[in-house]
């Protein structure tokens, strides 16, 4: 696996924003590695141009700032899952992130790439769901804020334009919300995700406020929930309303992503999944 | 290397540390570390299984993290320091996981060996007194089809004892 | 002879272990050779179709390409095959699988090769694909090979099942499936070749069996077998897998005619693609037993799928037909087992050969049959169990070493541990625990067939022993324990011992490393020989030491006099004195098990000569809102015999739970979307449960040290055991491996664990 891409080390993020400025869609941000190594040995992106970011300082931002989180592209899933900060400001992402792939790939692996590469099974794009994070992509010309959902245009395909890098994400805090992250696999490690469940919420007196659930696997790509949130809102659940939230969440599925072979198990799995993520919330004597 | 391409572009000066010695070469563009390692370095004790990073065959340690060499661009090594299984033994001896691994009867085809060692050193250089479940999962992204894996964790539990006890480096 | 077992159950250092550990180049695509090509197979991308036109003349010509050969260019017979030869190196006129090789390269690098790939031009005509038996069984289904799609048929029949069956008072019926499976041994099939100064052809390789390597290659070349040597390179894993050619035939073929040094290393993608699988059974059991348990009948129909090539087809089906009772006595056994040729990927020998599937089977129908007569599964296995001289299915009497009521009985106490303090203290609504068994019995050696094992011992004049052994060492560990055996008849230790291993030019035919057999086959050749240079040693140092024989005994590489033992005299004097007076210091050893062939009407006969038996018993968690299962606990009893090296025994069992483990739940080779070890998952570490291993020793007379076999037997009963634990979580049984998260969260709304069916 030799020759046919170029590769470039930009010494900081303005360097880097002026080759992918140069290059266009010749360009190839380059950070660990994990997903792009082995595309190119497939033998696609002969003739790119690599672009490596995975040593920009700007990329390695963790910092709480405002009551929100930002949070450098090129983290690693190591930091994030090592992260005291975010344990308390985003125990979701956390859990998503000490579970994927394995302990090499979560070394080097990092958020951004995770995101860009807008896998329908991505991890850790759940875990930024339900924190409404916004990416910050920057480019020669300015720089954008959008919603993550909309960089996650369809499988495999993200709405980041020629010459943009995708510097950072910004998370609303999370302190003192209950969080979960439930991942569906084959095995226990070096798992593709058959399903993803991501959760935060509040749990007070009055029920719960603020319930945010997105789920992984089950959609063209990651998406959050609203039907099963909007359900949950205000309830003291009790375990036949997760029953109910769960076919609110699976019908949703399936009319997102129509019936296919493997939506027999999924539909039910997707249930069954929410129940179990959030059993810890229905209070003893429901 | 006789091969060439039409738009060869151009190699990439690295300098790094290997198994403790200043390494400095130039690579292509898109080369991993793994076949830099076995084919250009003949360092072959890191193995390719997989080629994708699901088996952790090639398991090595970069800057004290373990790391697939397939799915390491040779090009980012810049500056970092890595460490193969050719490094482990010192002059002295074997390295006390190498001890374990052997007394504890974790090898049997060997395949995997090199990687669950890098993987386990790594392990054990932060983490000098890991639980029984920090070792598996610091070893879960390394496959082993002969010895179902329960050998290979005693050999870590024991190499972290006697590490404790002020053996070996 | 020394009296105590020094060496015997005893577990020293691994042979080889040290090479490992210090990641020495040892390994088929570690082994650099001077201005080395590079080998890269041409294979088919159809199932099934004609060569029209097989086009390599641009490929030739392209710069760092240094030769492409097709079928034309085999100067031998262009046929493989351990038992029926009908597989081409490269095809002939047809290709029959995804992956058929057509093509050989040979390149400078890499990249020459890969262009040379690019360059070659086929045009086929597409034939009719069959990808399942039934479909090659059905009336005028295209015949894959000439004389027709089904490979082999096995029956084995005694007393009268039919009518057994109808004295039953309860009798079980069903059907059982199993998958693809592929061995996904750790080191992709790698080898190299050179050729020496006087011609010879030698190839270093990924193997389980090097003389059957080179007597293939040499075949394929038209050559004397001497001109071919087949040297084994360290080998990482076969299971099965790697007794068939992979590299070696392509090496021997661009050695042949370029005479320069070439290497072929698969990628894994190549392994996937190219290598055998585990045979996918369908398996039609019905089982009868009296009110009291006993089994009284059993009738199945098995159908192996055999794929494009027969590899060890016949061997799994014959296997599998034998072994279908179980460890049990069956008085009347009705058994047809076919294996039948598709256009699928090949299927071949996987550690087992066909038992594991059946063992599903059997397994299954003991509890059911449990659960209708209200007994407990542990109960009904030992009502049945065999007994010394209980008959098999095939009419052979067993004699000895039938250790498998021994096994359940060891089982017993962690069996009545998990029912009834485990199951009840844990588990939830939505996390029900089960607890299963799963009993096994395996023949130890090839099938009713002779399967020698030779080997060699030479004492030098300097009083070094040197061991020569046929037998190839995957990783199992037979090395270490050949060694073993030998130092303990010689007295000395198993390190001083000088080792020549799996060279065909060097040692003599061991047989393949398979069906469990080099402990006990290749065991007692080494003993023997062992024993006839002991004598010799023996006879010398009773004349010089004037002390009589039985007073003797061999001690550090020397004879002692054990009534004085300052007395001795070392292996050098013996040695030269021998030598003077022209005594042979080189002695051969020779073993082959007592078998009889099956009848091929009945298949009565003695297949093989010994049995391992094992159970184990496993403890499950089944997570019914995902149909996820956790396996907590294993148990596994084995009857080995005599455990020479108990950790290797133990490493056997525990790597056998987790194989097992992985063909209860998780592994599938899904033909054309099982592409590389993404699509393919063995359980890793994190997926272990805790595992007891329990050596049960019911010593086997004519085994070395009373030694069997336990390489095929540590994954029979595993995945037995599992699916009987998730029946007895759900109260709802699956009948279709791998009981994987579909099939299980399908198993729970089945048995209404699933509470949300209702809702709307």
């Amino acid at each position: 696996m030799r020759g046919t891409f170029a590769y470039h080390r930009p010494s900081d993020l303005d360097g880097a924003l002026e080759l992918m400025d140069e290059l266009g869609g010749q360009a190839l941000p380059l950070a660990g590695g994990t997903d792009l190594m082995v595309e190119m040995r497939e033998g696609k992106y002969r003739g790119y141009h690599l672009v490596d970011i995975s040593r920009l300082p700007e990329l390695k931002l963790l910092e709480l700032q405002d009551g929100e989180i930002h949070l450098g592209a090129g983290l690693t899933f190591t930091e994030i899952s090592g992260s005291e900060l975010l344990r308390l400001h985003a125990p979701a992402l956390v859990q998503a992130a000490s579970q994927i792939g394995s302990l090499q790939i979560r070394n080097v692996a990092t958020l951004g790439g995770n995101v860009v590469h807008c896998s329908p099974c991505a991890d850790s794009v759940p875990g930024l769901l339900v924190q409404d994070a916004r990416a910050i992509l920057r480019s020669l010309g300015g720089t954008r804020e959008v919603p993550l959902q909309e960089i996650l245009v369809g499988p495999y395909k993200s709405g980041i334009q020629a010459g943009e890098l995708l510097t950072c994400f910004c998370l609303r805090s999370a302190s003192g919300m209950w969080g979960a992250f439930h991942k569906l696999a084959r095995r226990s490690s070096l798992a593709i995700a058959r399903l993803s469940l991501a959760v935060l919420t509040r749990q007070g007196e009055e029920g719960l406020s603020d319930v945010r659930i997105a789920l992984g696997s089950g959609t063209p790509v990651p998406r959050r929930m609203v039907e099963a949130e909007e359900f949950l809102l205000g309830k003291a659940p009790r375990e036949k309303d997760l029953w109910e939230a769960g076919r609110v969440l699976a019908s949703k599925m399936v009319e997102v992503t129509g019936k296919r072979p493997s939506t027999v198990y999924k539909e039910k799995a997707a249930q069954g999944l929410l129940v179990q993520a959030m059993l810890p919330l229905v209070r003893h004597g429901n | 290397m006789e091969w060439e391409e039409q738009e060869s572009p151009a190699p990439i000066g690295v300098r790094f540390r290997l198994n403790g010695r200043e390494v400095a070469l130039e690579v292509s563009p898109g080369e991993s570390l793994l076949y830099l390692l076995r084919e250009r370095l003949g360092l072959r004790g890191t193995k390719e299984g997989c080629g994708i990073g699901e088996c952790g065959a090639c398991t090595v340690v970069v800057d004290g993290k373990a790391a697939n060499a397939c799915l390491m661009m040779a090009a980012q090594l810049d500056g970092r320091e890595v460490l193969t299984v050719e490094g482990l033994e010192s002059p002295v001896g074997l390295h006390p996981l190498q001890e374990a691994f052997l007394e504890h009867h974790a090898v049997q085809c060997g395949f995997c060996t090199p990687g669950m060692l890098m993987s386990s050193y790594a392990l054990l250089s932060c983490n000098p007194k890991p639980t029984r479940d920090q070792i598996v999962e610091a070893l879960a992204g390394n496959l082993c089809r002969c010895t179902g894996y329960e050998q290979v964790l005693e050999a870590v539990e024991a190499a972290a004892r006697r590490l404790a006890n002020g053996r070996g480096r | 002879m020394g009296t105590e077992l020094e060496w015997i159950s005893r577990s020293v250092p691994r042979i080889g272990a040290l090479e490992r550990l210090r990641g020495m180049p040892i390994f088929g695509a570690d082994i650099q050779l001077e201005d080395c090509l590079v080998l890269r197979v041409f294979r088919s991308h159809r199932p099934h179709a004609k060569i029209m036109e097989l086009d390599v003349e641009e490929a030739r010509k392209l710069r760092g390409v240094e030769g492409v050969f097709t079928a034309r260019d085999i100067p031998g017979k262009n046929l493989m095959g351990l038992i029926t030869k009908d597989q081409p190196l490269l095809a002939q006129d047809r290709v029959r699988f995804v992956g058929d090789p057509v093509a050989l390269v040979a390149a400078r690098d890499e990249e020459s090769a890969q262009r040379g790939l690019e360059a070659i031009r086929v045009r086929y005509q597409e034939l009719p694909s069959i990808f399942s038996p039934e479909e090659a069984l059905a009336e005028g289904a295209v015949a894959i090979h000439d004389k027709g799609n089904l490979l082999h048929r096995r029956v084995v029949r005694k007393g009268d099942a039919a009518s057994a069956m109808e004295r039953a008072a309860v009798v079980v019926e069903r059907t059982y499936r199993t998958p693809h499976i592929e061995h996904t041994y750790l080191e992709p099939d790698a080898g190299v070749g050179y050729r020496e100064w006087d011609g010879t052809l030698v190839i270093l390789a990924s193997t389980q069996n090097p003389h059957y390597d080179q007597k293939e290659v040499a075949g394929l070349l038209g050559l004397q077998e001497e001109k071919v040597r087949v040297i084994q390179a360290a080998t990482g894993g076969g299971f099965g897998s790697k007794l068939d050619l992979t590299v070696q035939g392509f090496i021997g073929l661009a050695l042949y005619h370029l005479g320069r040094p070439v290497r072929l290393v698969f990628t894994r993608e190549e392994a996937y693609l190219a290598t055998p699988k585990r045979h996918p059974l369908t398996i039609w059991m019905r089982t009868g037993a009296d009110s009291k348990g006993k089994l009284l009948a059993l009738q199945a129909r098995i159908v192996c799928d055999t794929g494009a090539y027969s590899s060890y087809g016949v061997a799994v089906a014959t296997r599998a037909a034998i072994h279908a009772t179980g460890p049990y006595e069956v008085e009347n056994v009705e058994v047809e087992s076919l294996a039948v040729y598709t256009n699928n990927p090949i299927a071949g020998a996987m550690r087992g050969f066909g038992v594991p599937q059946v063992a599903f089977a059997h397994e299954s129908q003991m509890d059911l049959l449990a659960q209708e007569l209200g007994m407990d599964p542990l109960q009904i296995r030992l009502r049945n169990a065999f007994q010394e001289g209980s008959s098999t299915a095939t009419g052979q009497k067993l004699g000895s070493s039938v250790g498998i009521l021994e096994c359940l009985e060891a089982l017993e106490p962690h069996y009545r541990e998990a029912v009834s303090s485990w199951k009840g203290s844990g588990g939830s609504r939505y996390l029900r625990r089960g607890v299963g068994l799963g009993a096994m019995w395996y023949g130890i050696g090839n099938t009713g067939v002779q399967n020698p094992s030779t080997a060699r011992v030479e004492l030098d004049d300097d009083g070094r022993v040197t061991l020569y052994i046929g037998a190839a060492d995957m990783g199992q560990g037979s090395t270490t324990v050949l060694a073993q055996i030998a130092a303990q008849v010689l007295g000395m230790q198993p390190e001083r011992l000088r080792l020549v291993v799996a060279d065909t030019a060097r040692t003599s035919n061991a047989g393949a490393s398979s069906a469990s057999r080099q402990t006990y086959i290749s065991g007692n050749a080494v003993l023997e020989a062992c024993a006839k240079l002991a004598q010799v040693l023996l006879t010398e140092a009773s004349d010089m030491l004037r002390a009589p024989k039985h007073t003797l005994l061999l001690k550090g590489e020397g004879v002692a006099d054990s009534t004085d033992p300052q007395r001795s005299v070392s292996f050098m004097e013996l040695a030269q004195r021998a030598r003077k007076k022209n005594i042979p210091l080189s002695w051969q050893g020779y073993f082959d098990p007592e078998t009889t062939p099956l009848d091929p009407e009945t298949g009565q006969g003695i297949p093989y000569a010994t049995y391992a038996f094992a159970c184990q018993m496993a403890q499950v968690e089944v997570d019914v809102l995902t149909g996820r299962v956790r396996v907590r606990r294993v148990a596994a009893a084995h009857d080995v015999g005599r455990a020479v090296h108990p950790e290797a025994v133990k490493g056997q069992i525990l790597g056998g739970v987790a194989m097992g483990l992985g063909f209860a739940l998780m592994e599938e080779f899904v033909p054309g979307s099982t592409v590389s070890m993404k699509d393919y998952h063995i359980p890793t570490a994190a997926d272990m449960p805790e595992v007891v291993p329990i050596i049960v020793e019911a010593p086997e007379p004519t085994g070395p040290f009373g030694a069997k076999g336990v390489g095929e037997p540590a994954l029979i009963p595993t995945a037995p055991a599992i699916l009987n634990a998730i029946a007895d979580a759900l109260g709802e049984r699956i009948y279709q491996l791998p009981a994987n998260l579909e099939r299980v969260l399908e198993a729970c709304i089945r048995a209404g664990h699933f509470p949300s069916m209702e809702v709307k």
